[in-house]
Parts: C-alpha cells; sequence; structure tokens
C-alpha cells in the first residue's frame, strides 16, 4: 500500500512540474465555467423577442404594448428588413410578425392572423413562443368574450325565450356577427375579466429549488462538469504512454512493485486528479453561481466518487491499450464526446427518442448526471444517488478489470 | 586554402555566465583528407560541429567552408555540406526512396536530376532492394546507411559525421568506416567527431583533441603519440621473486625503466618486440616464471591521459 | 516555392497514413453527427419526444346551487378531457391519476415532467360569484425544461378558454343587467364562447422558422446538415493541430533541425508547415461534405459559397492549430493544451448545440468567437444564401485567422531565429 502511495505522489509532482498543462487542466475548466455563469448564471433572462408590427392598428398596439409589459420576454420592434434576420442571426429568440388586418379582423370578430416565428429546437424559443400565444390568446380571448357577452345578452332581452337555442341558431351562421357593435364598456368588463381571470395558473418546480425556475447555468454546470473531466483523461493518459515509451515503466517491473500495485497506482493518481478538478468546479458553481451542490453533501461526495472512478478506470484502459500519443487524444476526444451526448451533458435527455435515452442510460455517466442534477435542482439525497452510485461502481470495476488485463509495459 | 578554416571559434550558452562549451577553437581541414575531432563527451564536438553546420551562432570567431563564412553566408556553407547526425534523422513512415526524393528537394535537387541521383546513392549505400520499404521496417544498420545517403545526394564537398558508430554492433560499425575510407578514396573531404580512440587512429590523416571546449592537440598520429614518447609499456606478473627480477629486467639492453607496481612489473621498453624474448630469457635464468605479459603500445589513449590526466573514457 | 510544396506533400502523405489522425478528422465527425442525429431521430427535422404529464382533478360541486344553471359536467373534468384528447398526442403523453399527493410523487419519482393538479374549487370559481378565483397547480421537474414549457403553453390555452367563457357571461349580465333574461344571457354566453371554437378559432396562428435571406421560400435549414457543420469545424482543429504538432516531433526527432542543415532557410520550412496546415484541412473539409451529401443527403448551398466557407474554415483551423503549438514547448502539452481550448471554442460557439440559442447574450458570445458565424454561416448555406448573405458572417473568422497566423509566425519566428 505504501508502494502504491509513492507511485501516486510521483505522478502527481510530475503533473505539476508540468506547469502548462497543469495550468490547463485546472484553470481552463473554471476559466469556462466562470465564464458561462457570469453569461448565464443571473437568474431567468428577459428573451428578446422580434416584433415586426405591419398592421399599426389599435388591437395591434395593444398585443404590442402587452408583450412589453411581460416579465418573461422583451420586446425589439424590427422592421421588414432585419425582422427575419434578427433570428438567424441568434440575437432575438423568437419573433412575432402580426400582419396587415389584424387588428380589422379581431374588431370584426374574426379570425386574426398572426405568424409566430420560433426554432423547434431552441428551448428559449419555445418559451418565448409560448407567451406570444398566452398575450395574443388573452387579447384576442377579451374581445370575443366580449362580442359573445354582449351579443347573448342582446339575444335573450330580444325575446325572452331560452337563448341557448337562439345562440346555437346565430352561431349557425358561422362567426356573422360582424355586424354587432361592441360598446367599450364591455371591452372593459371583458378586459378585466382575463386580466384578473378566475383560474390562474401555479408553476410550482420540484424540489429544493427555494420555489424558482433555475437558470439555464445551472441545469447546464452538472453537464459541463462531466464534459471536462472526461476530457482532462487525456493529460492521466499521456503520462502513462510517454511513460511506457522511455523505459521507466519496465523499469518499474524490475523492482519488488506488483503489477496490480503499479496499476492500482496509476489509477489511483487519476482518481485525485479527476476529484481535485471536480471539488474546484464544485466550488466555482457553489459559491459563485448558485448552484445548489451542496444541497446534501453526502449525496454529491457519491456522485464525486462515482465519477471519478469512472473517469479513472476509463482513463487507465485507455492508456493501457493504445500505443501513441495520438491515438490516446483521438480516442479520449472522440468518447468523451460520444458519451456526454449520450449521457445529456450537451442536450437534455428528455428531448430525444426512447432509443437514444435508453442507450444513453446504459452508460454511467448518464445516471451520475441525473443524480447530479437530481442534487441540485430536486432535492436529491443520499437514497436517490445509490443506484447512480451502483451503476459507476460496476462499471469501474470492469473497466479496470479489463486494464488490468491489457496493461502492458512496453 | 585549406577547404575547412576554423578560426578561434568559441560558444558561450547563456552568457555572461553560462556554459563555455567551445573555447577559441582553431583548426584546419584540407581538401580530401579525413579529419578527426577526438574527445570524451562533454568535450564541446558536437558544438563545434553545430556551429560549422550553420545551427549554431558562434559567440566568438568564425569558420570558412569552402571559403563562405558560417556566420555571413550560411546559405553557402549549406550547399557544399553534408551533415550526418548523430541520431538517425529520417522520416520512419516514409519509404528509403521517398526519403531521398525529399531531402534532395530540400537540397535543392529537382527533376531528372533529383531522380537519376536518389538512383545513385541508392546504389551507394546497397538498399536498391529495399528502396520502396518503410524505414521503420528496417534494422539499425540500414537506417544508419539511409541516414547517411541523405548526406550524399547533393555532391557535398566535405561531409561532417557526428559520432555515427555510437551503439552500433560491430558489423555496421566496420561497413560504415569502410564507407568512409571509400568516399574519402573518391576525393571526399570529411569531418569525423568520435570518442572512440580504434576509429579516429584507424580513419583520419589528422586528429584534433579537444577537451573542455578547448583543443589540446592536433596533429597525425604519429605526431601527436610523439607527445608521451615513443616507449610502449610491458607489464609482467612472475609467480616468484618479483623484486629479484625487476632488478635483473632494469639493467637489459632496450629497457629504458622497470620498476615494482603492486603485483607486477611495469617496464617502459623501446621496442617491445625486439625486447621481450630477452625479458623471457632473463626470468628463466632467474628462476622465475612469467604468468602475464601486457604490452601496451602508444596509443591518443596515452595521449588523451598524458595530457589531462584522465582516461579518454571515463 | 517547390520546396514548400515538397513539405506539404510530406507531410500530407504522412497524414494519411496516420490511422489515429485519419480516425479523427473524418470518421469521429461523421460518427458524432450520425449519433446525434439518431438522437433526434434522424434526418431532416427536429423532433422532440412527447412530454409525460400527469393530471389528476379534485373539482367538486360547490355546496348549495350554483347563482346560475351550471354547466352540464364538471369543468374540471372538461379539463383533464381536453387534457387527454387526441389532438395532443404528439406533444402530451397524458394519465390520470387520483389525487395531488400520488400526482406529484410521480413527478418526484421521474415518472412524469409535470403534474396538473386541478383544485377542487374550479367550477366554483368559473361558475361563481365574481371575485372567487382559484389556480391550477402545475408541479413541474425543473430540470425538464422543454417539457414544462410546452405543457405550461397547452394548460394556459386550455385556461384561457375557461376563462374567456367566464369573460363572456360576465359582459353579457353587464349588459343584460337587472332585465329578466339575465340569467338567460349570462348562460348563453359562457356556451356560446366554447361553441364557438373559443380562443384558438379566434386566432390563426402560424408557426414556422425563421427564414434565410435567401427568400420565403428559402429552404428549410438541414438540422443534420448544422449538426455534421459544426462537428466538421470542431475537428477540424484537431486535423490541424495533428499536423502543426509535427513542427515540435520534427525538433524532437531531429529532422527540423536537419532541415536547417541543407540550403533551406527557416521561414521556407516555417511557410511548408504552414501550407501543410492548410492543405490538410482543406482536403478534411471536402472529404466530409462528400460524405455528408452521399451518407446524410445534406445540400451544402451554392458551390461558390460552398469554398469560401471551407477556405475560411481552413484558414481559422489552421492559424488556431499552428498558434497552439507555437506557444507549447513539448508534443504532448500540445495535445492536451489544444484539445482543451478546442472544446472551449466549440462549447462557446456552439458546435455541439446548433443554433439552439437560449438568450440574446449567448448569441453575442457565438458572434465572437472564430467558429460562431462560421456555423451561422454554414446555416445560411445550407438554407440557399448567396454569397452576399454570408459575407458578414466572415468578417470575424477572417479577422481571428489573420491574428492567428500573425502571433504563430512570430513565435516561431523568435523560437527558430
Amino acid at each position: 500500500m505504501n508502494r502504491v502511495w509513492t507511485l501516486v505522489r510521483k505522478d502527481l509532482l510530475e503533473t505539476r512540474r508540468d506547469r502548462l498543462s497543469a495550468l490547463f487542466i485546472i484553470v481552463m475548466p473554471l476559466a469556462f465555467t466562470t465564464f458561462f455563469g457570469i453569461m448565464f448564471g443571473g437568474g431567468s433572462d428577459r428573451l428578446p423577442l422580434a416584433l415586426l408590427d405591419a398592421d399599426g392598428g389599435p388591437q395591434a398596439q395593444r398585443l404590442a404594448a402587452a408583450l412589453e409589459g411581460s416579465d418573461a420576454v422583451r420586446v425589439v420592434r424590427k422592421g421588414a428588413a432585419d425582422f427575419e434576420p434578427w433570428m438567424t442571426d441568434g440575437r432575438a429568440a423568437a419573433g412575432l410578425l402580426i400582419p396587415e388586418g389584424f387588428s380589422a379582423a379581431v374588431e370584426a370578430g374574426e379570425p386574426a392572423e398572426l405568424v409566430v416565428v420560433s426554432d423547434p429546437a431552441s428551448s428559449g424559443a419555445q418559451a418565448v413562443a409560448a407567451e406570444i400565444r398566452a398575450a395574443a390568446g388573452r387579447l384576442v380571448a377579451a374581445d370575443r368574450a366580449a362580442r359573445v357577452g354582449v351579443e347573448a345578452a342582446q339575444a335573450a332581452g330580444e325575446d325572452g325565450a331560452d337563448p341557448g337555442q337562439d345562440g346555437a341558431a346565430a352561431g349557425q351562421d358561422g362567426q356573422g356577427t360582424g355586424s354587432t357593435e361592441v360598446p367599450e364598456m364591455a371591452r372593459a368588463v371583458a378586459t378585466r375579466a382575463m386580466e384578473q381571470p378566475a383560474v390562474s395558473l401555479d408553476v410550482v418546480p420540484a424540489g429544493a429549488a427555494a420555489g424558482q425556475i433555475p437558470s439555464g447555468f445551472v441545469l447546464s454546470s452538472p453537464g459541463m462538469m462531466v464534459n471536462f473531466i472526461m476530457f482532462s483523461l487525456m493529460t492521466a493518459g499521456i503520462a502513462l504512454i510517454t511513460e511506457r515509451r522511455n523505459g521507466t515503466l519496465q523499469r518499474l517491473m524490475t523492482t519488488r512493485v506488483r503489477r496490480s500495485e503499479l496499476v492500482a497506482g496509476k489509477m489511483a493518481g487519476m482518481f485525485a486528479l479527476t476529484f481535485f478538478q471536480q471539488v474546484l468546479l464544485i466550488a466555482v458553481g457553489q459559491l459563485f453561481f448558485g448552484v445548489d451542490y451542496l444541497n446534501d453533501p453526502l449525496a454529491l461526495l457519491l456522485m464525486m466518487i462515482a465519477l471519478s472512478l469512472v473517469a479513472s478506470s476509463l482513463g487507465l484502459l485507455l492508456a493501457c491499450v493504445l500505443t501513441s500519443e495520438q491515438a490516446l487524444i483521438a480516442t479520449v476526444v472522440i468518447v468523451s464526446m460520444g458519451v456526454s451526448a449520450l449521457s445529456g451533458a450537451w442536450f437534455p435527455l428528455e428531448i430525444t427518442g426512447p432509443a437514444f435515452r435508453s442507450v444513453g442510460h446504459l452508460l454511467p455517466t448518464a445516471w451520475i448526471l441525473d443524480g447530479l442534477r437530481g442534487i441540485v435542482v430536486q432535492g436529491y439525497g443520499v437514497a436517490d444517488v445509490l443506484p447512480a452510485l451502483g451503476v459507476a461502481v460496476a462499471w469501474s470495476a470492469g473497466l479496470f478489470g479489463l486494464a488490468v488485463a491489457r496493461f502492458r509495459l512496453t | 586554402m585549406s577547404i575547412v578554416e576554423v578560426q578561434g571559434l568559441s560558444k558561450q550558452y547563456d552568457p555572461p555566465k553560462g556554459v563555455l562549451a567551445v573555447d577559441d577553437v582553431s583548426f584546419a581541414i584540407e581538401h580530401g583528407e579525413i579529419f578527426s575531432l577526438l574527445g570524451p563527451n562533454g568535450a564541446g564536438k558536437s558544438t563545434t560541429i553545430s556551429m560549422l553546420s550553420c545551427l549554431l551562432r558562434p559567440s566568438d570567431g568564425d569558420a570558412l567552408v569552402d571559403g563562405h563564412s558560417v556566420v555571413g553566408e550560411p546559405q553557402a556553407v549549406k550547399s557544399v555540406i553534408g551533415v550526418v547526425p548523430q541520431d538517425i534523422a529520417v522520416y520512419p513512415d516514409m519509404t528509403a526512396r521517398e526519403n531521398l526524393v525529399f531531402w534532395g528537394r530540400m537540397y535543392g535537387l529537382g527533376g531528372d536530376e533529383l531522380k537519376s541521383r536518389v538512383d545513385e546513392v541508392l546504389e551507394l549505400i546497397s538498399l536498391v532492394d529495399r528502396q520502396k520499404d518503410r524505414i521503420d521496417k528496417f534494422s539499425g544498420g540500414m537506417k544508419r546507411r539511409v541516414n547517411i545517403g541523405v548526406a550524399l545526394l547533393h555532391r557535398p564537398k566535405v561531409l561532417y559525421l557526428d559520432e555515427p558508430t555510437v551503439g552500433i554492433d560491430p558489423q555496421s560499425r566496420r561497413a560504415i568506416l569502410d564507407g568512409i575510407l571509400a568516399l574519402r578514396d573518391q576525393g571526399m573531404t570529411v569531418l569525423y567527431t568520435t570518442h572512440y580512440m580504434a576509429e579516429a587512429q584507424e580513419l583520419s590523416d589528422r586528429v584534433g583533441i579537444i577537451d573542455h571546449g578547448r583543443m589540446i592537440a592536433l596533429g597525425t598520429h604519429a605526431e601527436l603519440v610523439r607527445i608521451v614518447g615513443e616507449e610502449a609499456r610491458v607489464d609482467i606478473t612472475v609467480d616468484k621473486a618479483l623484486e629479484g627480477m625487476v632488478e635483473r629486467w632494469s639493467g637489459l639492453r632496450g629497457v629504458t625503466r622497470a620498476t615494482i607496481e603492486e603485483d607486477h612489473a611495469k617496464l617502459l621498453v623501446g621496442d617491445a618486440n625486439e625486447v621481450l624474448p630477452r625479458l623471457f630469457e632473463e626470468a628463466a635464468l632467474g628462476g622465475s616464471r612469467i604468468t602475464s605479459v601486457n604490452v601496451s603500445e602508444p596509443n591518443l589513449e596515452l595521449v588523451f591521459l598524458h595530457l589531462t590526466g584522465r582516461a579518454l573514457r571515463e | 516555392m517547390s520546396k514548400i510544396l515538397a513539405i506539404a506533400w510530406k507531410d500530407l502523405r504522412s497524414t494519411m497514413r496516420n490511422v489515429p489522425a485519419l480516425v479523427m478528422m473524418l470518421l469521429a465527425p461523421l460518427a458524432l453527427a450520425g449519433l446525434i442525429g439518431f438522437a433526434f431521430g434522424g434526418g431532416d427535422s427536429f423532433q422532440i419526444a412527447a412530454t409525460k404529464v400527469v393530471v389528476t382533478s379534485a373539482d367538486e360541486w360547490p355546496p348549495g346551487s350554483l347563482p346560475m344553471h351550471g354547466p352540464p359536467a364538471l369543468a374540471g373534468e372538461t379539463f383533464v378531457a381536453i387534457l387527454t384528447s387526441e389532438g395532443l398526442d404528439d406533444v402530451l403523453e397524458v394519465t390520470e391519476v387520483a389525487g395531488a399527493a400520488a400526482a406529484r410523487r410521480r413527478v418526484d419519482d421521474g415518472d412524469a415532467a409535470v403534474a396538473v393538479i386541478v383544485p377542487a374549487d374550479f367550477t366554483a370559481a368559473l361558475y361563481g360569484t365574481e371575485g372567487t378565483t382559484t389556480a391550477v397547480e402545475l408541479y413541474v421537474n425543473p430540470s425538464q425544461e422543454f417539457g414544462t414549457a410546452i405543457t405550461e403553453s397547452v394548460v394556459t390555452q386550455a385556461l384561457l378558454d375557461f376563462n374567456g367563457a367566464r369573460a363572456a357571461a360576465a359582459v353579457a349580465a353587464a349588459v343584460a343587467g337587472d332585465s329578466a333574461g339575465h340569467e338567460a344571457a349570462v348562460q348563453a354566453a359562457a356556451a356560446r364562447f366554447v361553441q364557438d371554437g373559443g380562443v384558438s378559432t379566434a386566432l390563426a396562428l402560424t408557426d414556422r422558422a425563421p427564414h434565410s435571406p435567401a427568400g420565403e421560400q428559402g429552404e428549410q435549414g438541414s438540422t443534420i446538415g448544422l449538426v455534421l457543420a459544426g462537428m466538421m469545424i470542431f475537428f477540424m482543429f484537431f486535423g490541424a493541430s495533428n499536423v502543426a504538432r509535427t513542427i515540435l516531433t520534427e525538433d524532437h526527432d531531429g529532422t527540423l533541425p536537419r532541415m536547417l542543415t541543407t540550403p533551406t532557410t527557416a521561414s521556407t520550412i516555417l511557410g511548408g508547415k504552414f501550407t501543410s496546415v492548410f492543405l490538410t484541412v482543406t482536403v478534411q473539409t471536402i472529404v466530409l461534405l462528400v460524405a455528408g451529401r452521399l451518407i446524410f443527403g445534406i445540400d451544402w448551398g451554392g458551390l461558390e459559397v460552398v469554398a469560401v466557407l471551407t477556405l475560411v474554415a481552413a484558414a481559422v483551423a489552421s492559424g488556431l492549430g499552428l498558434l497552439v503549438i507555437a506557444v507549447v514547448r513539448t508534443p504532448g502539452q500540445a495535445g492536451a493544451i489544444g484539445a482543451g481550448v478546442y472544446l472551449v471554442l466549440a462549447l462557446l460557439g456552439g458546435n455541439f448545440t446548433g443554433t439552439a440559442t437560449t438568450s440574446g447574450t449567448y448569441a453575442v458570445v457565438q458572434g465572437f468567437t472564430p467558429n460562431g458565424p462560421l456555423l451561422r454561416a454554414w446555416d445560411e448555406a445550407m438554407r440557399g444564401g448567396s454569397l452576399a448573405d454570408v459575407a458578414d458572417d466572415l468578417l470575424v473568422p477572417i479577422a481571428f485567422a489573420v491574428v492567428f497566423f500573425a502571433v504563430a509566425v512570430w513565435r516561431f519566428r523568435r523560437r527558430y531565429a
């Protein structure tokens, strides 16, 4: 055991000595996380909405005003020329085009056209689109309610009979109620009724997230961490390959070091490195950007151990099997990217097909990511993350076994 | 005029307090001669050759190669020298032919001239049959041959070889030495660095002995050996009566001196072959049996030892 | 010039014999693009799986009688029926459960993304006296952004109709005043509002994706094309790095110093290396473009746009690859550090997420990376954009390329002076 510890210390010392690489392993993920956090960690951003009002009438103006008063979006008025580019360039999350005739249609009680422009692949765009539909819906609903109410009242007043049938008869003409004059009072009543609706919507996030929908950064922070940890396998792996190439590895085996001690020592070194990285990234996320990793410290610790186990056993296996630095770099890049994508680090698995999701959940990293996100947003505890830990340990054991079997000295 | 004239060349790394690797070295190499720079590891041989290859800028002094200054006209110098580095410097994932073609282009050759020259060099290094094989499939000796062949493509006037036989088997070494002698016979001038005395002795017309960056002796083999004198050394052990025998031997003709050193007798003699029979006779007369005899002719090792107090290969 | 080409050709040939390099440069982007395509059901469009929703209704008839004739069924039941209707099948997968606690537990356990909980006084609020309000609770799994947003949108639309009916009733009540037909008017208004189709018929909403400037008939961008373009640019960084790294390895192996003993100047050697890198990534891009066309059926756009984008991308990748090498000391460092830099740039530039931006800030950041605007340009090209359309997207990448090359040249000059 002593010898293993000696080996680990040597590896860590060598890593520290290679200043430039050490800098990159540590500084770069931190810098990136910090940068990203600054950009997006500030709670909910008001998403920019490009608005092209080709109508200009009073209803269009009311709609625009309603959107401008919204908490969820920030309206940017655009002319015809730069409406589309504003979205293709990504400067607006989504856009609303109010075509000419909108106000007239609303006031006539006819279907009013609106064009909502959004990228189906973007959750931000969908959120803006939803807001547009809600605002437009409220506007039109008020108008429609006013019209219907007035007509119903008039119908009831006219013949005193059951207005239901009458209403139905009138309805059979289609929406030919355009001739009805809707007094301002009616509109006012309808608008007030819509603004203070009988039934509103209460969105309650599950878990310990203090009643707030977490920002995009909070959700993506664990995924980024997994990505970076996988990537850093490269440095540790290269070190092992270099050792093999310059003969020191072989030389170690002429001492009393046993093969298993050597392999364990290598893995322990990689474990320590990745664990340290996680500590840094979590610290930054927790302290500066409100990513509540410390919701359950013990559960968090278990997930960190799980991730480092998986990463180090994988790194070890790759370094044992591959012979050149180039091959290692290529493999690490491809594997870490593939694993990240499949585990939900880049995009949430919820939006992928079921086949992809099942394949993804064969991987330990998907489980670990679920665990980490659960801790941060849903208040997962130790019991909730145990399955993930189990999967991780099983995988690591398998990878480690393979590594020992394939371990080569030259 | 000599084809290579080195004038007071010096190199200090990281001045002003850095290591003075080469300190005011001067020598000249004549047309068609093999000149060896002999010295132990770290003596400054590689640094000197690097400066003469225009890879390193001298801190002081200059050298003229075929009349061109290494400081002022490096491109002209490079056109007339061929450098064979100590470590194999060819591309392992390319074939022998591909390597020669590429390096030929680096030397400014092209077209038909390049093609025919590559064929000639392949013939010279006896690799015509293997020209389409990748270098990483070659044996060590074959790799070295390609390594040398590359430097000959552009018909250089001077060939620099930096310790070309380090760590290779006796057969390959023999082949390389024979090859160099053959080149010299065809009129090539060769600058050869080594720490093997036997090679310097066998190959060179003249030798420069270098130690700690300074040239400590320069001349033909005979001239250098004269520094330590022409006496051979004979070490003899006997079965008994060593002191008596030493006394008897010191009086013999041809024996300059006889002393006791530890458990054997050390004699300095004029001509070992002439004196040895008399030594045996005298031992027989004295009733002793000679159990071992060791004869050391004067050589460069002795010269080096004499000049520096250290062995050449310490 | 011929020496420069000789060096470039040597390196290109070497790369073609280097299996790990080829895997990284060609196989990886295609495989990863395929993987992501598989993630989203493949092909041209972007499909999201239906969100799992549970709904429960505690709605009950209020005590006593309603001030007006109530609806034929509990409003809550109607609401649940709307959610479970077939029309919403491809966006929501709705299951009815009994009780709010059970519903919330489903979300907590991860079996559902959202629980829609209809309160006990749903009908009472809608059909009761003015001023009574209540709320439908959406209990959401906060890490499922899409599902939450979609469900919220659907529920909001449904609620608009209920609230709209109530508003109509209120208007009818106000207009009818104390007249005899008051009650009848109110009921009729509410019924009519819903019968006429509610809010959804009052609006004719068209949803579409943003058009490229190529005109309203511009083609839909290809999702898989954008994914491959992103991967392509990312792996071009590695392709460039592989070749640029030979500057270090050749220095270490002795062939670079040997080159310096031939009558070849350092500038020529450097120029040769630069050309090697540029040539290699250009060839890489062409191979990937062709493969993308053949394997995934991607239409990259007009020939001249594609050619220009290829060259600009090659310039950016080679400049960056050379810069990384110019700064590090050993080939090992080059590998690790380069990979890190490329990953960060790819994440910032949206190489892995395409144009799925989440906010305006991200788009701004993207715009200042060397690769972000390049991706946008590719998007435009695939939608049929012309050279003029992509021109302003190319300014930032070209500027970056120039700076990368300049700094690399400066550092190399110093090192090999």
